[in-house]
This record gives structure tokens, C-alpha cells and sequence, in this order.
């Protein structure tokens, strides 16, 4: 299992390179990245319901009982099984449909990142190893969703998927640490449930919980970002929507379901949530003409379904919801390359303008027909099956439920066939396009899927025991569920004929259901609300840093040495006892003492900048010589460099800087400038004296004994450095590197990086009048 | 006074000021070397003795300002920012290393070798820590310093003196 999940993360950073190199056959490549998640399926088929999981764990930080922990449990195995085969079917389906100038191996690179996160979302056991996969998925889904980010709303998309679901991330990050305090473990399956049910965190737990699951879930109030989201290429938005990231709040739902399902607070959320998102998505993706669209929303609807099923929290809900979750992978994949292909055959995706593609495209039309009759819920296909299990989930449930659910589906059963308008009727297509069948690149993995929907609902047997895989993970081993087609006539049936008959209405009446959803559209949406945010959020910034970053730099400092004097004085005021005194300090430190305070005072006096300079590296020296003196040479040496390095980038700036004279200096800045200088100066001293005293004892002994036992070196600076704290060590040189190549952005930008459009910046300086020789 | 929008500039490679100076260019080249060595020295002592990578890093930086003031164009054949990811991933990967063997992230071993030709000397992988270390620190410092010599001479302000 660990290898499956790290597989695709080693195999990212192979495609990133192999890219440019194989270009379009990176796709193979990449498809081999899924075979260890396809093989952990293998058990699965002979493994009887009470098998007990395996579990790998992998040591991190375990002081903080972190680990990478992967349960393989039924639930995650079957769906990482469907990662593994999406994720296989998805690298084929590029291979074929990205055009030949695309930057191949930023994209498989993504696509496998993205790919392994998300298995190891789906195998995690340890909660922080969930949260950080979590994460995961919605930066690689935030690249994925921006690849072609020269179009502003693929940028666009990218910013929404991230901005949404990153809040649900914070919320998902505060419920892992209020659930490991309850629950007094870091992982799932060593949590003490009856502990966190009884604790105060229960609640606000669950409710983050919630907030995470339906972000990422784009349930009702969350459910702009996606779709936006299909600004991403076609192959990217089947794998994102059909298996893993949008399932990623559903697979949260019915894992955590065994910890939060017995508060009535939970499924009295999720089941309405759920339900309101079924019928509100579906109601929009049959007014969409954009194919892509028209399934984004009806993937929002379907995880409504999803959600609402897994919310009830029995046995009954999760079995069906398990079932339809094999189905909707299976023919919400496979329309998606559908769309892809009569996008890439015919160059639009708008449906008013296709038709009659049935002779152009034979293969494509037939994977639709199985795949949209599946989604519609139509016999003998696997969604008519698990719909009948919804129905009757919902029945038990009372009468309002089943009524909503059946509205739904009605609106479901429209849509997919609005869908499948684009075959008949008279041959259409925009002028220039000869659409003729796809090569069997892009129909196949289609195909495969297509005739997977048809096998669920033809042998409901095996997905049945496909299902039931699941149950020793999601606690329905004493649900005896199947799968079948017929199951006499039932109230559920009977609420399907109701259904078809709706969405029949629905079709037929196509004219009027137009003309009432333009009245019925809201003028307020998530979307404008989202947008008000945002915009407001940038006007408030930049206000904000129009008022406090106006002022000159020497001005800055002033304000911030002065607080930082004041703080310290109010400090000694309130309580003097802190400071002790050091004792006398070595004689032979007075000249340096006196060295040092020369230099700060001469800077002051300073007429020119470059004296300034000179006399502040008075200061720098002096300081190395009192390290120096307190038999620290490794401190002086370092000491030195860095003055030496800071007049050698002091010269180098020296050009850009104003000239002095515009900058004057009056009697009264000397005045608060020494005022200044003098408290910051006490402020320093005493909080070094201060800190003196001795509140533990003293650590360096132990380094000093230890260093070259542990360390073999006799440079205990040295040691410290790259062994004992050699984990700070590693932080400081990132951050080394990262402020290098900040300031280097900020010198190019001064000197080319300007945005075409990007009014020039006003300098701070007149420009120079004349031109100085080299 | 108005700001008005400067025109596009010509960019001659610009030789860097004081380029020419015999004098400069005679003195650095034998300084130059050896604050090249005697950094590599304090990089290989810096286990047991003052020195280290930190330390080692700057000054070599300084040597290579020093170089690129005095003859105008770089002694390195690639852009100095470059040495800062292979050095951290240096870095990384020789605490990685341990970990992965079962010990704490970043353990650093030791040990004693005696050849024929240095008698016996202590290795230890801090020195390839430490390597890293002055990969980064020399990458960032001259990254800055030669992002800051590059300039056009239209764009220079007069200095105050």
C-alpha cells in the first residue's frame, strides 16, 4: 500500500523529466503509476466480508505520533481501486487528446501528484497523514485546474477550486486536532469513540468536519468552484469529478460516519444538504448548453445523491451509496470522454450547435447511450440499480424525502437525455469541423467504462460482491444487501415509472422549463457572492497598504524602533526585579565596548552616506572582535563575513538609493533620531539582561560533553549545527535560498519585469540628468 | 520632473565599474585564488575547527564578487541561483538518508580511515551536510550581489558623493 500510494509521487518526478523527451508517450509512462493501486484490489475478490484489514505503518515523527499510516480496509481499497483504474484509463485518454504542443510533462506530472495524493487520502489512517494528503489534492487539483493558465478563466477556476476548498481545509485541519484530543489517538482506527463522543470537541468537531466534506464535495453553498473547475483539460476533469477529488468530502463522509453517524446532528445536516444539492445541481445542468458544464453540474447533483445516502448513516445507506459510487465513476468517466471526444472531433461543446452526430461518430454514440442510460437510471444498466436502492433508503425515510428524491432523479433522467440530443436530429456542426469517429486511443478507455455500466447492471452479482467489499470498513456486515434488477414490484419501482414519467414531461416540455428557469434565476448566487469577496478582500488590501506602507523607509524604521523602546521601557517600569545584574564584565572588552559605541553614535554625525556606511561596519567589526574576546571564534569569523558581504551589497546599492540631499535631514530628526537610536539601544541591553537569568539549567555542557561522542567532531559550533539541530540547520539555508530568490525577483522586476500593460512605476527620485561614465 | 516613462533600453553588456583597473585585475587574481582555497580549507576543518559551510560560503562569494568587479564577467559557467536548490536537496537527501536506514532524520555518522597517503583521517557525512550548506549560501549571496551589479547605466542615481 505504501508503495502504491508513493509510486505515483516517484513516478511524477520521472514524467516531469521524461516530458520533453517523449512527449505525448509520457501517458504510458504514467499509466504504469496505478498498477500498484489496481493490484490491491486482487485480495479483494477472494477476501470474505469479516477479513481483517491490513495496515502498514511507516515511522515519521513518532514523539508527535505521527506516522504514514495506510489501512487497507474494503472501503479504501475499492476505492482506490477506482483511482488506479480512472487514474490508468485517464494517462491513455491524454495520450490521444492533448494536442502536440502541450507541456506534456508539467501535465502528467501533475496528474500523478495529484493521483497519488489522493490514494493516499483514501488509505490514510493516521489523521494528520489525512489532512496533509488532503491538502495535497487541492494544490495538485489547484495546478490541474490552472495548466492552461494563459486563459484567465482557467486561472480563474484554479483560484475558486483553491480559495473554497482551502477553507474546508482549515476546517478539516482544526477537526483532526479536536478529534486526536478527544479521542486521545492520531489515528482512525486506535481512536476511543465513546471518549470523543462524550467529550465538549464532539460537536464543533463534527461541524468541521462538515464544512470540510462539503467543500470539497461542492455541496449547496460550496458548489461554485466546480463547474469552474472544468476549465481543466477534458482527461483532468474526468478524473477530478468521476473518482477522486470531488469524492474526497464523500469518502470524509463515510469514513468519519463510524465516529459522528450516532449524533442525529449529523445525518439531520448532511441528508438535506445532500437532498437540496441532488435537486438545485440537477436543475441547473439541464439549463446548461456547454456539455461540459451540463455534466459538471450534474456531478455536483450526483454527490448530493452520494452525500444524502452516506449522511443516513445505516447500513442500508451505506451499502447503496457504496454501490452507486461504483456507478457513477463508471458512466460520469466515461461521459466525460465523450465530451472530450465530440470537442476534439467537431471543435465546440456548445449543444445548440451539434446534432445528427450518430452516423459521424458510431462508437462515441453507442458508449454515450449506455453511459447517459445509466446516469438517467434506466434498466438493465447499473444506475437504475442503485437508484432503486436510493429510493428505497429514502422510503424509510418518510415521505418528504422520497418526494425530493424523486424530483431529482426526474431532473437527472432529463438531463441525461438533453445530452443525448447531440446524436440526433439533422447533422449539425460547426462549419469548418468533419467529424469523423475518434481513433480508438480516445474510445477506447470510453468504451471500457461504457461496457463496465453495462456489466453492473447486467451482473449485479459481482457488483454486489464488489460492494460488500466495503462492509468491513463501513459497518454494514449485518446488512444483507444485494444487487438485482428485478425486485418486484416495490414502492421503489413504483417511484421510478413517477420519475419517468416527470423527466418525460421535463423533456417534452424543454420550451417551458426554459422559460421558468429564467424567471426562477436568482439574481443572488454563490457565485456573485464569491466575487463580492474577493473584490472586497483586494479593496480593503490595498487601502490597507496604501495607508501603512506609504511611508519612507528611514520613517518605517523610526516607528518601529520607537515601539519596540517603548514596550521595553514599559517593561522596566512595571517590573524591575527581571534584569540581574552579569557581574563585572572582562576588563579587556572595554576598548571593544567603547568601539562600538563610537560606530552607533558615528553614524548619527555621519555627513555623507557612504561615511554612514564605513562607521556602521565600525560597529559589525567591533561586535566580531567582542566574540572574538569571549573565545567564540567560529561566531567572529561568521561575523566578519557577513560585514564584509553586507558593504560589498551596501556599494553595490549605493546607485539606486536617493541622493541624500533630497532626503534632509533637519535639527529636530537628529534629535528623535538619537532619542531613537538610545532607547532601542537600552531596550536590547536589557533584554539581554534580562534573559540572563537562569531558568533551567544550561544546556551547553551537554553539547560541549557530547559533541564529539555523538558527533565525532571537535568544532561543537559545528556539531550543533549539522547534527544536533541540523533540522534548523535545513529550515535556514530553505530560507536562505528562498529570500535569495525573492530579492532577485524584486532586482529584475526594478530593472525589466514589468507587465506589459503595467503603467511604469514612478520613481522615487528624479531621473538623473546626466548620464554617469563608467 | 514629471515621471516620464523611460525609454527601452539599449542593454550593451555593460562592463561593470572599475572593470579595467590593471591594478585590480593583477591584485584579484592571485587573491582570488587564494580565498578560493582557503575557503575550501575552512569548509574541510570546519568538523573540528573554526569553519563551516556558513562560513565557507561567504567567502568564497566574496571571492567571486570580487572576480566578477575586477574582470566584468562571471567566473561561473552557470547562474549562481541555480546552486541554491542542489543545495538543499544536498542537504536533504544526506538527512534523508539516515532516516531511511532506521535512525533520526539528519543522524550524522562518522568515522576513521587510514590510507597510505593522509595517515588516518576522521570522514564524517556532516561534511556533505555542510556541502550543501555552502552550495545554498554561495547560490543566494551571489545570486543577490550579481542581480544587483547587472544595471543599465541610464538607470543609475547619482550617488551623493
Amino acid at each position: 500500500m505504501t508503495l502504491a500510494v508513493f509510486l505515483p509521487f516517484l513516478l511524477a518526478a520521472l514524467a516531469a523529466w521524461l516530458g520533453p523527451r517523449l512527449g505525448r508517450r509520457t501517458g504510458y509512462v504514467a499509466a504504469l503509476a496505478f498498477v500498484p493501486a489496481l493490484l490491491l484490489a486482487v485480495p479483494l475478490a477472494g477476501a470474505g466480508p469479516g477479513a481483517a484489514p491490513a495496515l502498514e505503518v511507516t515511522r515519521w515523527v513518532p514523539d508527535l505520533g505521527l506516522a504514514l499510516a495506510f489501512r487497507g480496509d474494503g472501503f479504501s481499497l475499492l476505492f482506490a481501486a477506482l483511482i488506479g483504474v480512472i487514474g490508468t484509463l485517464s494517462s491513455l485518454y491524454s495520450v490521444a487528446y492533448l494536442s502536440g504542443h502541450e507541456r506534456f510533462g508539467r501535465f502528467y506530472a501533475y496528474l500523478l501528484l495529484f493521483g497519488g495524493s489522493m490514494l493516499g487520502l483514501v488509505l490514510s489512517d493516521n489523521l494528520v497523514a489525512l489532512f496533509g494528503f488532503w491538502e495535497m489534492t487541492s494544490v495538485t487539483s489547484f495546478l490541474l485546474i490552472g495548466l492552461w493558465h494563459t486563459r484567465s478563466a482557467a486561472r480563474d477556476g484554479a483560484v475558486k477550486a483553491f480559495l473554497v476548498s482551502a477553507l474546508g481545509g482549515l476546517g478539516l485541519l482544526a477537526a483532526v486536532a479536536m478529534i486526536g484530543l478527544a479521542g486521545g489517538s492520531t489515528t482512525l482506527s486506535g481512536l476511543d469513540v465513546e471518549a470523543l463522543r462524550a467529550s465538549p470537541l464532539f460537536v464543533p468537531a463534527l461541524l468541521l468536519t462538515l464544512l470540510a466534506a462539503f467543500t470539497k464535495s461542492a455541496q449547496l453553498p460550496f458548489h461554485l468552484w466546480l463547474p469552474t473547475a472544468m476549465e481543466a483539460p477534458t482527461p483532468v476533469s474526468a478524473f477530478l469529478h468521476s473518482a477522486t477529488m470531488v469524492k474526497a468530502g464523500v469518502v470524509l463522509v463515510a469514513k468519519f460516519g463510524l465516529l459522528f453517524g450516532s449524533s442525529p446532528l449529523w445525518g439531520g445536516i448532511i441528508v438535506p444538504v445532500g437532498l437540496a444539492t441532488l435537486v438545485w445541481g440537477a436543475w441547473i445542468a439541464l439549463r446548461q448548453t456547454d456539455l461540459k458544464a451540463l455534466l459538471a453540474y450534474s456531478t455536483v447533483s450526483q454527490l448530493g445523491l452520494l452525500m444524502s445516502l452516506y449522511g443516513l448513516s445505516d447500513a442500508e445507506g451505506r451499502f447503496a451509496a457504496t454501490a452507486h459510487l461504483l456507478n457513477h465513476a463508471a458512466f460520469k468517466a466515461a461521459l466525460f470522454f465523450v465530451v472530450g471526444i465530440i470537442d476534439h472531433e467537431t471543435g465546440t461543446r456548445e449543444l445548440p450547435r451539434l446534432g445528427g452526430l450518430r452516423k459521424a461518430l458510431p462508437v462515441t454514440f453507442a458508449v454515450a447511450l449506455l453511459a447517459s442510460l445509466s446516469m438517467a437510471g434506466v434498466p438493465p444498466l447499473g444506475g437504475f440499480i442503485s437508484k432503486e436502492l436510493f429510493y428505497e433508503a429514502m422510503l424509510h425515510r418518510g415521505p418528504l424525502f422520497i418526494a425530493v428524491a424523486v424530483l431529482g432523479s426526474a431532473l437527472t433522467f432529463a438531463y441525461s437525455f438533453r445530452l443525448l440530443r447531440v446524436f440526433w436530429g439533422p447533422p449539425r456542426s460547426p462549419p469548418g469541423a468533419e467529424p469523423h469517429e475518434a481513433p480508438p486511443g480516445l474510445t477506447g478507455p470510453a468504451a471500457l467504462l461504457a461496457l463496465t455500466a453495462l456489466a453492473f447492471g447486467l451482473l449485479p452479482g459481482v457488483a454486489g460482491a464488489l460492494t460488500r467489499t466495503a462492509q468491513n470498513a463501513l459497518d454494514f456486515a449485518s446488512y444483507r444487501g444485494y444487487l438485482s434488477l428485478w425486485h418486484g414490484v416495490t414502492p421503489a419501482l413504483l417511484a421510478t415509472f413517477v420519475t419517468w414519467g416527470l423527466g418525460g414531461l421535463l423533456i417534452l416540455q424543454a420550451a417551458r422549463v426554459g422559460a421558468l428557469g429564467r424567471r426562477l434565476t436568482p439574481r443572488v448566487n454563490a457565485n456573485t457572492v464569491y466575487y463580492a469577496l474577493t473584490e472586497g478582500v483586494n479593496i480593503l488590501s490595498s487601502r490597507l497598504i496604501a495607508r501603512t506602507q506609504g511611508l519612507a523607509l528611514p520613517d518605517q524604521l523610526r516607528i518601529m524602533l520607537g515601539a519596540a523602546g517603548l514596550i521595553a521601557g514599559y517593561a522596566v517600569w512595571r517590573s524591575p526585579q527581571v534584569f540581574h545584574s552579569i557581574g563585572t564584565p572582562p576588563l579587556a572588552l572595554l576598548p571593544v565596548a567603547a568601539l562600538l559605541v563610537a560606530g552607533a553614535v558615528g553614524v548619527l554625525l555621519a555627513r555623507s552616506r557612504l561615511t554612514a556606511v564605513v562607521v556602521t561596519g565600525l560597529t559589525g567589526f567591533g561586535s566580531a572582535a567582542a566574540f572574538l574576546g569571549l573565545r567564540a571564534p567560529d561566531l567572529a569569523l561568521t561575523q566578519l563575513l557577513v560585514e564584509a558581504v553586507t558593504v560589498i551589497l551596501f556599494l553595490l546599492v549605493f546607485r539606486y538609493l536617493p541622493r541624500t540631499r533630497d532626503l534632509p535631514r533637519t535639527r529636530w530628526r537628529y534629535g528623535v533620531d538619537l532619542l531613537l537610536a538610545g532607547s532601542a539601544g537600552l531596550g536590547a541591553t536589557l533584554l539581554v539582561l534580562a534573559g540572563v537569568r537562569f531558568l533551567a539549567p544550561p544546556i551547553s555542557p551537554y553539547y560541549l560533553e557530547n559533541s564529539y561522542r555523538l558527533g565525532g567532531g571537535r568544532n561543537v559550533v559545528n556539531v550543533l549545527l549539522v547534527d544536533f539541530r541540523g533540522f534548523d540547520t535545513l529550515g535556514e539555508i530553505a530560507v536562505v535560498g528562498m529570500v535569495a530568490l525573492a530579492v532577485l525577483g524584486l532586482v529584475r522586476l526594478g530593472k525589466k519585469g514589468r507587465a506589459p500593460g503595467e503603467p511604469p512605476p514612478v520613481p522615487a527620485s528624479p531621473p538623473p540628468k546626466e548620464k554617469e561614465e563608467a | 520632473m514629471s515621471p516620464d516613462p523611460l525609454p527601452p533600453p539599449p542593454a550593451p553588456p555593460t562592463p561593470a565599474p572599475l572593470s579595467g583597473d590593471p591594478i585590480l585585475r593583477t591584485v584579484s587574481r592571485a587573491v582570488f585564488a587564494l580565498v578560493l582555497l582557503f575557503a575550501l580549507l575552512l569548509l574541510w576543518r570546519g568538523h573540528n575547527a573554526p569553519g563551516g559551510g556558513f562560513i565557507a560560503g561567504l567567502m568564497t562569494a566574496c571571492a567571486l564578487i570580487l572576480h566578477r568587479i575586477s574582470y566584468g564577467h562571471t567566473a561561473l559557467r552557470i547562474d549562481p541561483a541555480r546552486l541554491v536548490p542542489w543545495g538543499l536537496a544536498l542537504s536533504f537527501t544526506t538527512g534523508l538518508v539516515p532516516y531511511l536506514l532506521g535512525k533520526p532524520f539528519l543522524k550524522s555518522d562518522y568515522g576513521y580511515l587510514t590510507t597510505a597517503l593522509t595517515g588516518e583521517f576522521e570522514w564524517a557525512t556532516a561534511l556533505l551536510f555542510d556541502v550543501g550548506v555552502y552550495l545554498v549560501v554561495v547560490g543566494g549571496s551571489l545570486a543577490i550581489a550579481y542581480g544587483l551589479i547587472r544595471v543599465d547605466p541610464q538607470e543609475r542615481v547619482e550617488g551623493d558623493e
